[in-house]
């Protein structure tokens, strides 16, 4: 991984059409502005998470399911 | 209308939820209706009504975590058409609720991104929680039963 010192306000370029401004530091945080392509999705780490959880999620059968109930209600 | 898991099903239209933004990974579903069954309580059925075969398997997340603590963004609280002022309570304000997927490593629930139902008006999102240090596969059963020592 490249990794860059940029101060408050500097800014990162990938290729031609990306920047990276890194508008404000914090304590804990840092704020980052992108400009990209419209076209170019840019979201957090988290979301692109989600979502893949979110597709293994739906792809989980109501039968595997009944088969964890059955251990979440034992009888008796 | 006709599902893939319960068959033929009829729900009145005022308990319909909608999310206005969709969910990551199928964003243009926004109808839903949240099914019970007595013998699968406390899991909700989350019934796309867009797509016959869409359906996430949820439960209460207070189930997984009684002291799971909420915290939705500025930006999903506009979409659910909550005040910005103060986080939603968990029963009175909203129905949280966690995705949970059977997977080889066993039953996980996402607690980093719960859906959040405005009591009220039925909106609702999934709110990622992203300064959280709340896990997205979160182990509820190990596929292997524990030996308990």
């Amino acid at each position: 991984m490249l990794v860059m010192s940029r101060r408050q306000g500097e800014t990162i370029l990938i290729g031609d059409d990306i920047e990276i401004v890194i508008a404000h530091i914090g304590r804990s945080r840092v704020k980052v502005g992108i400009r990209a392509p419209r076209q170019m999705p840019v979201v957090a780490c988290e979301m692109k998470l989600v979502r893949e959880e979110n597709l293994a999620a739906a792809g989980t059968a109501a039968s595997d399911l009944s088969r964890l109930v059955a251990r979440l209600h034992p009888p008796g | 209308m006709v599902t893939k898991n319960f068959g033929e099903i009829s729900f009145e239209p005022d308990t319909e939820l909608e999310f206005p933004g969709g969910l990551p990974g199928f964003d243009g579903r926004r109808r839903f209706v949240a099914v019970r069954l007595a013998e699968s309580d406390p899991l909700i059925y989350l019934q796309s009504l867009e797509d016959a075969d869409l359906c996430f398997i949820t439960m209460p997340i207070l189930a997984v975590d009684p002291l799971y603590k909420l915290k939705v963004s500025a930006e999903d609280l506009d979409l659910l058409g909550l005040p910005q002022a103060r986080q939603p309570r968990i029963g009175e304000d909203v129905m949280c609720l966690t995705v949970l997927s059977v997977r080889e490593t066993g039953l996980t629930a996402n607690l980093l991104a719960p859906i959040v139902v405005n009591l009220r008006n039925r909106k609702a999102v999934q709110a990622v929680a992203s300064e959280s240090e709340y896990s997205h596969q979160f182990v509820l059963m190990p596929q292997e039963a524990s030996v308990c020592s």
